[in-house]
């Protein structure tokens, strides 16, 4: 009892150090500390000063001509390469007045994202549903040829829509098939699993560009006529591949923490195979597997930019594009800076949310 | 005579080279309670999985309810939706509140409405004196509470048969009676019931024969009181003796 009264004012004392005692503690407490602290004090005003008169006080934002930009230049950026031709960066060869089918098709798919977020679509039914739907949205609107749109085909796809056109098929295909392959690899007959295994190895074990070259530009010489496809649907099934097998380890590992007792319950109620895997054992198997699931869909997104090698023009392709003129050759920089935002957009934001999911599930485990 | 409820002929089972259960006849008429016993490792578990096809048994005859148990899978599933089980650890799926567990099985293996299949599963939420936790999930419950959920969840499929694995074993002591009057309601409406379980008061209370097994054998078998008061075998009364002591 007295010793409660006697640590109390203690704890509180501890916990409340002004803010100066605290950063005196932190950075200068020897005078080591404190050279080094000022140093990378210095060094960091300085990056964030220089940057911020690059980006803005030095930069031309208005001018609409590259030649115009080039003049103003005083060492700042030349936005005006990016207010002028953004056009490209985001839907590529797209023709210009169709250009609001592709801007409406990927923010449909973003849509789609943003709503399987929500763990009221975590079902089998309604997540399949969902990004089938969207999907279809998706494509209807960007390739027409229906209900009086104009068609545009798939060579002339590009830019951002483009990118989110092959991230979402490579996630419709890939995900079923790594499914299909996590079961398959942990089948009661040694002779599936072992094969599963071996291809699954063998597929990982290779990079991702020669696989998407190796469908690209391979394939036709190998496979029968009907089976070719256009060039861009070989990759995506390339890439679809090479996604499944690294979700579905992924997967396998969700399923592997779960206790055996679970199956059996299901066994014991008289569940048939089927009911116990799709409501009993996949269900908990991503929530296992969440965090590594996003995390592999963080990659997927990034690496839709090696597409560029057999001639399409991904969002990445369409910014060195578009700076790529005579008129706007010296702002390639610019262009990088614009699509580098639209990655860390997408990729900061999926991150972000796979952390806020890790707290969600944590604490709903308690 | 009537068919009995659960039949073992010469059953055998082995994991690998290891005989798990040797010879194991038993018989188990509709209605009659069966508490099993005997030293951990003697293969209690390993017989009453058997009966449900969670483990499989390599020769000799398994028929419940007259179906005989062997590779097909619509005998398997007839079997299992007429035995219910409960387990040491509850295995309640995690992911699904209280009623969902309770009504899944029914719908996808017995195709039953929603509807319907939420009033039954009230039915039993009540009986296990949990209704008003149907809405929580598995891990906002106590560990009794949570085996009373799993056995509401068994009986939900209408099961003719009844086998526990040590349904008590993981609780803590003060929820050990709430899951046994359970179970002795379930045995007072005549339920058939196969009971691996070291609650002796149980077993006095409630069972018909208590089986003692040992190394993967039936050594004694007897009514309670003849079984505990005046076991044959050396074995038995070792047994009756170690867990009498504490
Ligand atoms: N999956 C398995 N593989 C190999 N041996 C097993 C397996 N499961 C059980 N056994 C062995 O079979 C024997 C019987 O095990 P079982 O679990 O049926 O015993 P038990 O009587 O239920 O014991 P307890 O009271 O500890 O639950 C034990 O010797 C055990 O080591
Ligand atoms: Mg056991």
């Amino acid at each position: 009892m007295t010793m409660t009264a006697e640590t109390a004012p203690a704890t509180v004392h501890m916990q409340e150090p002004d803010l100066l005692q605290r950063i005196k503690a932190k950075y200068f407490a020897t005078r080591i500390d404190a050279i080094v602290s000022v140093a990378f004090g210095a060094l960091a005003l300085w990056i964030i000063w220089s940057l911020l008169n690059w980006a803005v006080f030095d930069a031309t934002f208005g001018a609409n001509r590259g030649d115009v930009c080039r003049e103003d230049l005083h060492g700042g950026a030349c936005w005006s390469v990016v207010s002028t031709r953004w056009r490209i960066v985001l839907f590529g060869l797209y023709p210009f007045e169709e250009q609001w089918r592709s801007g409406l098709a990927s923010l449909v798919m973003l849509g789609v994202a943003v709503l399987s977020c929500i763990p009221w679509f975590w079902s089998t039914r309604r997540l399949p549903i969902l990004w089938l739907t969207g999907f279809a949205i998706f494509y209807v609107l960007m390739r027409g040829g229906w209900f009086g749109l104009v068609e545009v085909t798939e060579q002339n796809w590009g830019g951002l829509s483009l990118t989110v056109f092959i991230f979402a098929a490579v996630s419709i295909l890939g995900m079923p098939l790594a499914i299909v392959f996590a079961l398959l690899r942990r089948s009661d007959l040694p002779w599936i699993s072992k094969t599963m295994a071996l291809i699954i190895d063998t597929i990982r074990s290779l990079p991702l560009l020669s696989i998407m070259f190796t469908f690209a530009i391979v394939m036709p010489f190998v496979l029968p006529d009907w089976a070719i496809g256009g060039k861009l649907y070989r990759v995506i099934v390339g890439y679809a591949l090479f996604f499944a097998c690294y979700q579905a380890e992924i997967i396998r590992g969700g399923m592997q923490a779960l206790p055996v007792g679970q199956e059996e319950a299901a066994k014991a109620l008289g569940l048939k195979c089927r009911h116990r895997i799709g409501y009993i054992v996949l269900p908990q198997a991503f929530r296992n597997a969440l965090p590594p699931t996003i995390n592999q869909f963080v990659i997927t997104f990034k690496e839709t930019s090696l597409v560029t090698i057999i001639g399409f023009f991904d969002v990445m392709a369409s910014g060195r594009a578009a700076s790529g003129t005579a008129d706007w050759n010296f702002a390639v920089i610019e262009m990088y800076v614009f699509v580098g935002l639209i990655f860390f957009v997408f990729v900061f934001s999926l991150s972000r949310y796979g952390a806020y999911l890790e707290r969600r599930l944590d604490t709903g485990r308690r | 005579m009537t068919e009995p409820a659960i039949r073992m002929e010469g059953m055998n089972k082995f994991y690998g080279g290891f005989h798990a259960l040797k010879n194991i006849d038993l018989e188990v008429k509709p209605g009659e309670k069966i508490v099993v016993c005997g030293p951990s490792g003697s293969g209690k578990s390993t017989m009453i999985r058997c009966i449900n096809r969670l483990e499989e048994h390599q020769s000799g005859l398994i028929e419940v309810m007259g179906t005989v148990l062997d590779d097909d899978v619509d005998h398997i599933d007839e079997i299992r939706r007429e035995a219910g089980m409960v387990f040491q650890n509850f295995n309640l799926f995690p992911h699904m509140t209280v009623l969902d567990n309770c009504t899944l099985a029914p719908m996808l293996a017995r195709m039953i409405g929603r509807a319907e299949a939420e009033k039954t599963a009230m039915q039993y939420l009540e009986r296990v004196k949990i209704p008003d936790q149907a809405h929580k999930y598995p891990g906002q419950l106590s560990g009794g509470q949570q085996q009373r959920v799993a056995i509401a969840r068994a009986l939900c499929m209408t099961p003719d048969i009844m086998l526990f694995d040590e349904p008590t074993s993981a609780l803590d002591p003060e929820m050990i009676s709430e899951v046994l009057d359970v179970m002795v309601g379930l045995a007072e409406e005549g339920m058939t019931m196969v009971c691996v379980t070291h609650e002796m008061g149980f077993a006095r209370q409630v069972a018909d024969r208590v089986i003692f097994m040992a190394d993967g054998e039936i050594i004694e078998e007897g009514a309670p009181d003849q079984f505990f008061d005046n076991p044959q075998n050396e074995r038995t009364k070792t047994f009756l003796s170690q867990i009498v002591g504490h």
